[in-house]
């Protein structure tokens, strides 16, 4: 309620300014931070930023995930869409084929000269001969543990793959569960077996000429050796999103998962005592030298082409991406989202807050865990549009579950996977 | 009316059982919603609560726009009630007693409204509401939701029509009583649980409505209950507690609302037959 | 015969007049008044449902992919990609598993609600009304409540199916194909089947009182009674209830959708979740209207045969 308090009280500052000769620019922002205390941290921030910006109006519209993949769409095709929208790199094919997303590449090249951008970050976005937007905040994948229950069963965290095996199975035991892995459909799941896939060298979904290079062996090892520690996960797992594991985990039911974070769930369901919360970086293959994860390198895009709005737009992002407010813009949720700049990472605005503060030698695991970090179909500037169908489908997640559920081999699976990428695309 | 020992026993499980199907999930539900998240997702789920707090519904009603919320789905439910029986009645009637080209066909087609799959008006609807300058309004949702349970409304209202004896209305026509003039004075009157029955289904229907509402409306502030629940489910956490506590507070109101019309919409399902 | 469900009147008892001077004109003013009556309703539903649909007809021969995105005109070419999918006519299998599944289940609830609600026992009038307790919750309430209650973490149902000794060890309900579905079957099935009861219920206060207490009187037992009375007179309810309910279940998208999004590999997928899949998630808007059509006729094909075959019976 306290956003919409001061939303109303920026109306009324508005109105009375209207009668002066002062033009306007308004931007309406809509993104998907969505939980309560998210809105309102953004709401804090606009509202300083409309203080110190009199000519410029941002305001925020939050929107559901599940609905904004036929929302943004339909809004823009009918003209009560966003300015500004902060989305994940599977949104921007689709958006830059109905022609709304601008080219930010400019822009984004002055940021990363003033901020050093992480280069992961800027590259999902990074193809076609233009930068589709500016990487905001970022999330990577890490393997998050209870350290009492590695203790317990006297395992050292596992950084091979043969050791991640032999570790799952020790701690499977008494109604508790080695690893919570889902197997559903879903994105989480696609993102959980992506994390097989990038360490195992086989992070490319296609070939530089935009054929598939999903069908090979690699992509195949990684599926079997997913399905192979799944089988050490609750029963439920095959119907999980990301809340579902998070539960298991901060119960204790499951002594590991692959999540983002855990940071928040661990604090206020889970106990609290930041010394036992163990987080490291996923392991790899036997024969591969270093740790990669699945990263989602958060962004803002522009999708209007009126200059005026494209100069307020330079004006707020360069505004959120100071040290002195980038950081507490981050933390609108604590622990999850992550510094895509240099001096972000070092500004204070970050690390002093409570939570951070508390779960520091995690967090910076975590960033340090983020630099290697991928995302499917958006590596090597190899990203085509079929990207958007294949993600939006959770192609990656249909081929987990014929192996997990329907106990079709490996090899054949990810073919079959193939397949159906070559039938999305055509 | 006497029973058998047997029969009374197998009424008296048969009510148990219900009586857990129903009544169980909604105890789990509201009592979790005073636990400690802790208790919540704790691995022996506890059947009466260990702990009492009341941390969820306090940010429920301290972070989001709940009660904006429940009072938007109060609005958009009381108008579409309203509208689905003003446009049912005079129809029903049309279509049970007068003089109408095609009369049966049309009353039966309207039924195959429920043969589409909502889905897929869904992306033209919201083509037609941007250029009437609709989305993002709570009209929009009053017309969609009025749409979807008028077909349901008419057929329900002609039923009830039916069991009103036909000479009274006879009688009033005799005496040269105008036809709206029979069916406001003379029918209404005789139908009026009937309509009541009409109205709860239409506001029923509206209270529940989740993917119009999703799609059609922008912002926050005219988000309906559906909506707004599903907004604090967020992407990457869950916080059960405060589900519960939502979910809790989604169910409240209608229970309320239930609890002052409930009779009459059963009665007005039921006892209207009886003549 | 005016039992149940209106029938169709007859044109003679449908005519206002009664002879004479008047009757042309009156017929004429009458007529403009039923216009008047249903025009309203009947606009309201061709402004919202029918030129939706005819825009979604015209979608489905087109190629668009996603809105805001013209497209050209390819005739017939969805239908014969959509009839040549394997995804299609499995979709639309598990949906006929779907429908057959709530059918049964909602029924066989309802009757044995409605019969127990019809009898007299303290507090019956108050069952009555909270017996459709679950029908007035929210579909997304209902989805969140009940992934809670069947999941691992937290969740009651496994607790108590061990304990009862149903079950030996906890189990994932959205773990296989058959048991997602027979799950999600049961969760829309408690949602419904109130509303169910209290139809069935309707019809059971309309069965005369000495018809049932005629057959006491001749020793008919309970059973026979129902056999013999109670389920013959419920015929004309329950066929109209299977009608309207198959295309409403027919049409259920939200429940199975935050559920199980269609999963476990493709186990709960029914034509309403491709349809949004086809269109939001694949982005191929005009194939998911081509599907639609597809469905659409074939419901309204089911619903206008059942209703044939029902008046032809209520002729007989």
């Amino acid at each position: 309620m306290t956003y919409k308090t001061t939303s109303s009280l920026t109306l009324s500052i508005l109105l009375l300014g209207s009668g002066s000769a002062l033009a306007q620019t308004e931007l309406m922002l809509w993104h998907m931070e969505q939980p309560p205390h998210r809105v309102e941290r953004v709401q804090e921030l606009l509202d300083a930023f409309n203080a110190a910006h009199p000519d410029i109006v941002v305001t925020q519209e939050p929107q559901n995930w599940g609905e904004i993949y036929a929302k943004a769409p339909a809004a823009l095709a009918a003209g009560n869409g966003p300015d500004l929208l902060f989305a994940i790199p599977d949104f921007a094919p689709i958006l830059k084929e109905i022609g709304a997303v601008q080219d930010v590449g400019a822009f984004v090249g002055a940021l990363d000269a003033k901020h050093d951008l992480l280069d992961s970050a800027v590259a999902s976005y990074s193809y076609d001969n233009g930068v589709w937007a500016v990487p905001l905040y970022n999330m990577a994948m890490s393997l998050w543990y209870h350290k009492g229950a590695f203790e317990a069963a006297g395992l050292a965290v596992p950084k091979t793959w043969s050791e991640w095996q032999a570790a799952t199975e020790k701690l499977t035991a008494d109604g508790k569960y080695g690893i919570g892995l889902p197997a559903s459909k879903g994105l989480y799941t696609d993102q959980v077996v992506y994390n097989f896939m990038v360490n195992n060298g086989a992070s490319e979904l296609y070939n530089a000429d935009g054929t598939f290079a999903f069908d090979n062996p690699k992509t195949a090892e990684s599926y079997a050796m997913a399905a192979a520690l799944q089988k050490f996960s609750p029963p439920d797992s095959a119907g999980w999103f990301w809340g579902d594991a998070e539960a298991c985990f901060a119960s204790g039911t499951c002594a590991s998962i692959l999540q983002f974070t855990t940071i928040t769930t661990y604090e206020t369901q889970g106990g609290g005592d930041a010394a036992k919360l163990g987080v490291a970086p996923i392991p790899h293959a036997d024969g591969e030298s270093q740790h990669n994860t699945i990263a989602y390198a958060n962004a803002v895009m522009l999708l209007s082409d009126d200059p005026a709005k494209r100069a307020a737009f330079e004006t707020f992002i360069s505004w959120l991406l100071e040290p002195a407010n980038y950081g507490r813009f981050l933390n609108m949720e604590p622990g999850l989202f992550l510094p895509v700049t240099a001096d972000g990472a070092k500004a204070d605005s970050f690390w002093n807050d409570p939570l951070v503060q508390k779960y520091k030698p995690q967090i910076e695991t975590m960033i340090a865990n983020s630099a290697n970090g991928m995302l499917f179909g958006f590596t090597n500037g190899r990203t085509f549009p079929s990207i958007a169908p294949i993600s939006g489908q959770n192609v990656l997640s249909e081929v987990l579950q014929a192996v997990v559920i329907d106990g079709v081999d490996p090899a054949a699976a990810v073919a079959a996977g193939q397949v159906r990428m070559q039938d999305i695309a055509q | 009316m006497k029973q058998s020992l047997p029969l009374r026993l197998l009424l008296a499980v048969t009510i148990l059982f219900f009586l857990l199907l129903i009544g169980l999930p909604f105890w789990w539900v509201i009592s979790g919603s005073f636990k400690l998240p802790q208790e919540i997702i704790a691995r022996e789920p506890t059947l009466v609560p260990q702990s009492f707090t009341l941390q969820h519904y306090a940010k429920l009603l301290d972070a989001s726009a709940y009660p904006t919320y429940l009072v938007n789905s109060l609005i958009v439910g009381l108008a579409s009630s309203v509208l689905t029986v003003l446009l049912a009645v005079p129809a029903a009637y049309a279509f049970f007693r007068m003089e109408l080209p095609f009369r049966e066909g049309m009353y039966r087609a309207i039924l195959l409204a429920y043969a589409f799959p909502g889905v897929i008006v869904l992306i033209p609807i919201y083509g037609l509401f941007a250029q009437l300058g609709l989305v993002d309004n709570l009209l929009a949702l009053i017309i969609v939701n009025t749409t979807f349970a008028l077909p349901f409304s008419i057929w329900m209202m002609r039923s009830f029509l039916a069991t009103i004896p036909r000479d009274l209305e006879e009688a009033a026509r005799m005496d040269g009583a105008p036809t709206p003039v029979i069916l406001r004075r003379i029918l209404v009157p005789l139908i009026l649980p009937g309509v009541a029955a009409v109205g709860v289904f239409a506001f029923i229907s509206s209270w529940t409505e989740y993917l119009f509402a999703s799609v059609l409306i922008l912002s926050d502030d005219k988000r309906t209950v559906p909506v707004g629940f599903a907004g604090i489910i967020g992407q990457y956490q869950i916080d059960w507690g405060l589900l519960l506590a939502g979910a809790s507070l989604a169910i409240l109101p209608v229970v309320i609302i239930f609890s002052l019309v409930g009779r009459a919409f059963v009665s007005g399902l039921t006892d209207g037959a009886v003549k | 015969m005016e039992r149940g469900f209106p029938k169709p009147r007859t044109k003679e008892a449908a005519d206002p007049g009664v002879g004479g001077q008047g009757l042309r004109r009156r017929r004429l003013s009458e007529r403009k008044l039923a216009l008047l009556f249903v025009t309203p309703a009947l606009g309201l539903l061709a402004l919202t449902l029918l030129w939706p649909l005819v825009l979604a007809v015209d979608l489905s021969l087109r190629d668009v992919r996603f809105i805001g995105k013209p497209g050209e005109f390819v005739g017939l070419a969805n239908y014969t990609d959509v009839l040549g999918e394997a995804r299609f006519w499995q979709s639309g299998l598990r949906s006929l598993i779907w429908v057959a599944g709530n059918a049964v289940v909602q029924t066989a609830l309802a009757l044995a609600a409605a019969l127990v609600l019809h009898q007299s026992f303290p507090g019956v009038r108050i069952a009555r009304v909270w017996v459709l307790l679950t029908w007035i919750v929210p579909t997304v309430v209902v989805v969140i409540i009940w992934r809670w209650l069947l999941s691992n973490s937290g969740g009651m149902i496994n607790p108590l199916l061990v304990q009862a000794g149903l079950l030996e060890a906890p189990v994932g309900f959205f773990s296989s194909r058959e048991s997602a579905m027979t799950t999600l079957v049961l969760i829309n099935s408690w949602r419904w089947f109130p509303f169910v009861t209290l139809m069935i219920l309707a019809a059971l206060t309309r069965i005369p009182g000495d018809l049932d207490e005629a057959a006491r009187m001749d020793g008919a037992g309970a059973w026979q009674r129902f056999r013999r009375i109670t389920w013959p007179l419920l015929q004309p309810t329950l066929s109209v209830l299977l009608v309207v309910g198959t295309l409403l279940s027919f049409n259920v998208f939200d429940i199975i959708w935050l559920t199980t999004a269609g999963g476990p590999s493709g186990g709960t997928q029914t034509l309403p979740v491709l349809i949004y899949e086809t269109a939001f998630k694949g982005y191929e808007l005009s194939r998911a209207a081509a599907i639609s059509v597809l469905t659409g006729l074939a419901l309204m094909g089911f619903a206008i045969a059942a209703s044939r075959s029902m008046t032809r019976e209520e002729g007989a």
